[in-house]
């Protein structure tokens, strides 16, 4: 008992600093709005105060409830007080601490400091709101209410679900009878039915083409977004995920494939105009030849060390673009605009014509990384991947693959850039910060390292969520921050982990000499 | 006639201040079964290494077959034919078993990753007959109903006889063991010096150990080679050995006489 | 020496290595003796400026760079995040300032306390600074870095990337984007010093330069101290070289590991409260390059090396102050000086100045 309150007393000390940060970094703001979305009572908020003071309260009433939710420690297997009392701990815990943040701040605000200067979302206005403008001391009754008792249901909600309770029981025995007793293993099968996949692959199919005519162009271009994700992703994929090398600095490809592009085919600064196909060809090869420089001389460095480096030079291919060094060439920070679109039946690519090609550049890179995978030079890879030494003594020219999987990472990335620079028909040295490649790395890590599920969960995850929810963009980095560091600790194979091939076993070719079985 | 398989001559392996391997010269026979013994940090992991191309001796040249193998790259040297297992199990942990095996034959398997790509006809015969030859192994080390599991779930037994499976699998003319039998029972033991005399027998291959089972060492070896602080002090038959008065003292330290003499002499040399 | 030499193989790649190295060698004695021998473009009062701003400047890398090679002697990790720490530390050195010049001074009620007691001010400053600093090092620690103690390397680089992306962030969303100003005390305002004559042309030597440098050494000169002569310095030394070992010796890892991202953190919180008064402005991102910067400078001494972290984060200010002017090239290209010299030293000499060759990989 006495460990269940020091977690409930702990957890609830951190849902206070966390609920305290929100209100530091205007989160509850935004939150409640949200809430007040759900609820649908946004457009009379601004004739009725109230309603978002009842966004707030509901708010407060979630992070309690998510307290009580965490206080519960489910192995301890408590009894119904127990539980009420870790909630009651939590939920009082967290409460103090919030309630001491309100009665500071309401107290110093009603005497005039303003904070705005060293906090700007605690200006009077948002202060006021925060103590439901009432007074602090009111406003504290309703915060330490609210919190303690939703603590408490939310440690009785966990408590009323979990094993051995009767909810639990009549849970199990409704999946037995309805979820089991659909038979997985005839699901399964029927899918490896010629008929069914091919039936399959032509909905899909048919979706795939109707799709971006009729979801609009804004839903284009987010899902072209995530596409050119999926293929960068594929390309960082071959290199950190299958031959294990912490390439930071991606975007250098990325960027040197997209400039390729824009100044072969834009009428300034050197006007070449060439056909936009060849370009792209270009485009890929120049980011291949590019992975070949900058992987030579690096190719021994350690785990660490290649990471910085290799950040390193994707910072000196921005800073170069963008120089007066090279102005010349790259038309510096102004960027190349009218970049080239390719024609399809004689007009010029719309937004559906990209969508389309992107799927099927998609398609494409998918089904070279699954052939890649599951092959020699998937295993070399991998090998690689989990002891470069013995890989080598196993036989596996190791310098040969890593260099291969430099070329191939950085071929996806220059067509990804390519498709990039037309589709936007502007390119600038600014599309080419670390960030980006800081994204693609959360796409392969967060999605599975290795994993090509993962890959297109993670582009879809990380590029097309955000997009859903539009209202929390500013808050989208500090979330992706937090975001990698959980998923190391909680589920460092990612989201969608890879799995291994599992081998049918192949008759033998001919008994020529019977091995002895001898059990060793 | 029988060809000298691995030739040691005069190698030396220093790091920084301390010789681990000190002039040590070795020659061992084609299709024997030797051991290299000695105390721990005798240098009998250092020679290995030295042998298999880890490490490049700063001294002394190696030889496989008349071949010079000193300094060359790891790769370079299985693909010659030369695997190794590891003291402390080093397998690929995420891969399968069979994963494992078919990394083990990648030296003798020839497809590029375009063919890989393509899925060309000589691709996946290459591809089945690799595979098949991995059950094979699999079926002759006893771990046929893991082949689809990973390596980081086999039980330690299993671990160490996929080792041996993937270093068979690039069918090398020397076969280099660290310690085969740690950690295993005495039934274990017996079963694998069986195994080391079959695999002799039945696939020709030149096999050495490193060994401190003393027990396998006497029973399987036709020549045991003693190491002490990087020197070889010793070279013999079992019986000869386990007959030698500097063998015993170097595992059990010197006798009163001993003592007393090697006051007299001067210490051996180590950082 | 010698014989180490006879030993070498010549394989291409050494050959391709040492021909790039020597035309580099060339091209670069080439353009410096062009650039100081012709044009004359700076005269020596220019060269006294940059030479006092690298050295300035390479103080302050030089106490950031301590913090990562400490790191990594111990943990053998990169901490990503720890110009992030450097960065709270300016900010918190920001607000004791701005509370300083608010409050009145005792006794006068005309001056603010910044100026009535200045140095009272900025030693509270410093120390606020560099606490919270190191309290972020040490949260740092524990919350992202401790549970993934065991995992293969890739895993706690990638927290430690997740940690420095979620702490810029959480600076901006807390603090607000816009750039603010160091309030510093008037005997300490920027842009003052004293005017040292050389030719017929003046050189301003700065006073904030020489209080950050002055600090700076004595910062370091106080670590190498506490490193070489305290028993908690015995203690991290002992955990840096074999945490085992270190453990049935009795020591506390978890606490020496503690102890020694609070160490780091403070350096790099009295760094970031020096940038602030010596440069003025900043906001969340003034960590970011100062913190790859400052690793460069530890990888150049020799990772794990502190004396080396010190030279390294000297050179590095040198070289970057000096090497524009030097070859003849744009100030913008500053900052691919530091990436470059990070690049050359992991590929030539990857034990960097002071450090020892990496051994060799125990099988």
């Amino acid at each position: 008992m006495n460990e269940s309150l020091k977690r409930g007393l702990r957890l609830g000390l951190i849902f206070g600093i966390v609920f305290i940060f929100f209100m530091l970094i205007g989160f509850t703001n935004v939150a409640a709005t949200m809430i007040g979305d759900i609820l649908g009572n946004v457009d009379q908020a601004s004739v009725n105060p109230q309603l978002p003071v009842l966004n707030l309260i509901t708010f407060t009433g979630l992070m309690g409830f998510f307290t009580g939710i965490a206080a519960y420690k489910k192995d301890a297997n408590p009894s119904w007080v127990q539980v009420l009392i870790v909630g009651l701990i939590a939920g009082l815990a967290a409460a103090l601490l919030v309630v001491g943040f309100i009665l500071l701040i309401g107290s110093l605000n009603a005497q005039g400091v303003d904070f705005r200067t060293y906090l700007p979302n605690l200006g009077a206005n948002e202060i006021q709101y925060l103590i439901f403008y009432t007074t602090p001391l009111a406003a504290a009754q309703r915060y330490i209410l609210f919190i303690i008792l939703f603590s408490i249901i939310g440690s009785l909600i966990v408590k009323l679900f979990s094993p051995g309770s009767p909810v639990n029981i009549a849970l199990n025995s409704l999946k037995k009878n309805t979820i089991n007793k659909l038979d997985v293993e005839t699901l399964k099968s029927a899918l490896k039915n010629r008929f069914v996949l091919i039936g399959l692959l032509v909905v899909v199919a048919v979706l795939m083409y109707f799709l971006p005519f009729v979801w609009g162009s804004y839903w284009n271009y987010i899902m072209g977004t995530v596409a050119i994700y999926i293929l960068l992703g594929l390309g960082l994929n071959i290199i950190v995920g299958y031959s294990g090398q912490l390439v930071l600095g991606y975007v250098a490809f990325f960027a040197i494939g997209a400039y390729t592009f824009a100044l072969l085919t834009a009428p300034q600064p050197h006007a070449i105009e060439m056909n936009l196909w060849l370009a792209m060809l270009i485009a890929v090869l120049v980011s291949t030849i590019a992975g070949l420089l900058i992987g030579l001389p690096i190719l021994n460095l350690r785990g660490d060390y290649l990471a910085i480096v290799t950040l390193g030079f994707g910072e000196i291919v921005r800073i170069l673009i963008r120089s007066d060094l090279l102005t010349a060439l790259t038309n510096g920070p102004k960027g190349v605009t009218n970049v080239g679109q390719p024609f399809w039946r004689g007009q010029l690519f719309t937004d559906t014509n990209y969508m389309h090609l992107l799927m099927l550049l998609v398609l494409a890179g998918l089904f070279v990384a699954k052939r890649l995978k599951d092959s020699r030079t998937g295993r070399a890879w991998i090998s690689i991947r989990e002891d470069q030494t013995v890989a080598q003594a196993t036989g596996v020219n190791t310098f040969r693959y890593k260099i291969l999987a430099l070329l191939l990472g950085a071929a996806f990335a220059g067509l990804a850039g390519a498709l990039f620079a037309s589709r936007n028909q502007f390119t600038g040295p600014e599309d080419f910060t670390l960030m980006v490649s800081v994204n693609v790395l959360c796409v392969v890590i967060v999605g599975g390292m290795g994993s090509l599920p993962g890959v297109v969960l993670g582009a879809f995850v990380l590029k097309g969520l955000p997009e859903l929810l539009r209202e929390l963009s500013d808050y989208r980095l500090f979330a992706f921050g937090a975001l990698l560091v959980v998923m190391m600790i909680v589920r460092p194979n990612g989201l969608w982990p890879v799995s291994r091939p599992k081998f049918i076993k192949a008759p033998p070719e001919d008994c020529q000499d019977e091995p002895v079985e001898v059990k060793v | 006639m029988t060809r000298t398989a691995i030739h040691i001559q005069n190698v030396t392996k220093r790091f920084g201040g301390l010789t681990a391997v000190d002039e040590v010269n070795l020659d061992i026979s084609e299709h024997s079964i030797s051991s290299i013994i000695g105390p721990n940090g005798a240098g009998k992991t250092t020679l290995f290494n030295c042998v298999t191309g880890f490490y490049a001796p700063e001294e002394g040249e190696i030889q496989f077959f008349d071949k010079p193998v000193q300094g060359l790259p790891t790769h370079k040297i299985c693909d010659m034919g030369i695997a190794r297992t590891y003291q402390n199990i080093r397998l690929f942990k995420e891969m399968t078993a069979v994963e494992n095996i078919l990394v083990g034959q990648h030296t003798r398997m020839h497809s590029m990753w375009v063919e890989s790509v393509l899925h060309n006809p000589r691709y996946l015969k290459e591809e089945s007959t690799a595979i098949a030859k991995a059950f094979e192994l699999l079926e002759f080390v006893g771990l046929l109903d893991l082949a689809d599991t990973p390596a980081f779930n086999l039980p330690y037994g299993a671990q160490r006889r996929l080792e041996l499976a993937r270093a068979l699998a690039s069918d090398p003319l020397v076969l280099m063991l660290d310690e085969p039998t740690a950690g295993m029972n005495p039934q274990e033991t017996a079963e694998m010096m069986a195994f080391i005399k079959e695999l002799r027998d039945s696939k020709n291959i030149t096999i050495i150990l490193i060994e401190h089972d003393m027990r396998v060492v006497m029973g399987v070896s036709e020549k045991i080679a003693v190491l002490d602080y990087g020197r070889k002090i010793a070279e013999g038959d079992p019986t000869e050995i386990q007959s030698n008065q500097r063998v015993i003292e170097a595992y059990l330290g010197p006798s009163m006489d001993g003592i007393i003499n090697r006051k007299k002499r001067k210490k051996p040399d180590y950082a | 020496m010698i014989e180490k030499l006879k030993k070498t193989r010549f394989t291409p790649r050494l050959a391709l290595r040492l021909v790039i190295a020597i035309a580099l060698l060339v091209y670069l004695t080439w353009r410096v003796v062009q650039v100081t021998a012709s044009e004359a473009v700076f005269g020596p009062d220019t060269w006294l400026r940059f030479l006092i701003s690298g050295l300035v400047i390479g103080g302050m890398y030089a106490l950031i760079a301590i913090g990562y090679t400490l790191v990594y002697g111990i943990l053998f990790m990169i901490n990503f995040a720890h110009g992030e720490v450097m960065m709270l530390g300016t900010f918190a050195g920001y607000f004791m300032l701005e509370a300083f010049s608010t409050i009145p001074g005792p006794g006068n009620q005309e001056v603010n306390f910044l100026n009535a007691q200045p140095i009272i001010a900025l030693i509270l400053t410093f120390i606020v600074g560099a606490g919270v600093a190191a309290l972020v090092g040490y949260l740092l620690e524990k919350i992202a870095y401790r549970p993934l103690r065991g995992a293969p390397r890739l895993i706690p680089l990638i927290s430690a990337i997740g940690a420095s992306i979620f702490l810029q962030n959480a600076a901006q969303l807390l603090f607000g984007p816009q750039r603010r100003q160091y309030s510093n005390p008037d005997l300490l305002w920027r842009g003052t010093g004293w005017m040292i004559p050389v030719g017929d042309k003046t050189v301003m030597l700065t006073y904030t330069g020489v209080f950050s440098f002055v600090l700076s050494i004595l910062l370091m000169i106080g670590l190498f101290v506490l490193v070489k002569k305290t028993k908690l310095g015995k203690s991290m030394r002992a955990v840096a070289e074999n945490k085992q070992a270190a453990a049935l010796m009795g020591i506390d890892v978890d606490s020496v590991i503690s102890k020694t991202f609070l160490i780091s953190g403070a350096l790099a919180g009295a760094a970031g409260v020096m940038w602030g008064i010596h440069n003025g402005l900043f906001n969340h991102y003034v960590g970011f390059i100062p913190g790859i910067k400052a690793f460069t400078a530890a990888v150049l001494g020799g990772i794990g090396n502190i004396p080396g972290a010190m030279l390294g984060g000297m050179v590095l200010g040198l070289m970057e102050s000096l090497g524009p002017a030097l070859l003849g090239l744009d100030f913008q290209i500053k900052d691919v000086i530091a990436f470059t010299i990070l690049i050359l030293v992991l590929i030539f000499r990857p034990s960097g100045l002071l450090g020892e060759a990496l051994t060799e990989e125990k099988i």
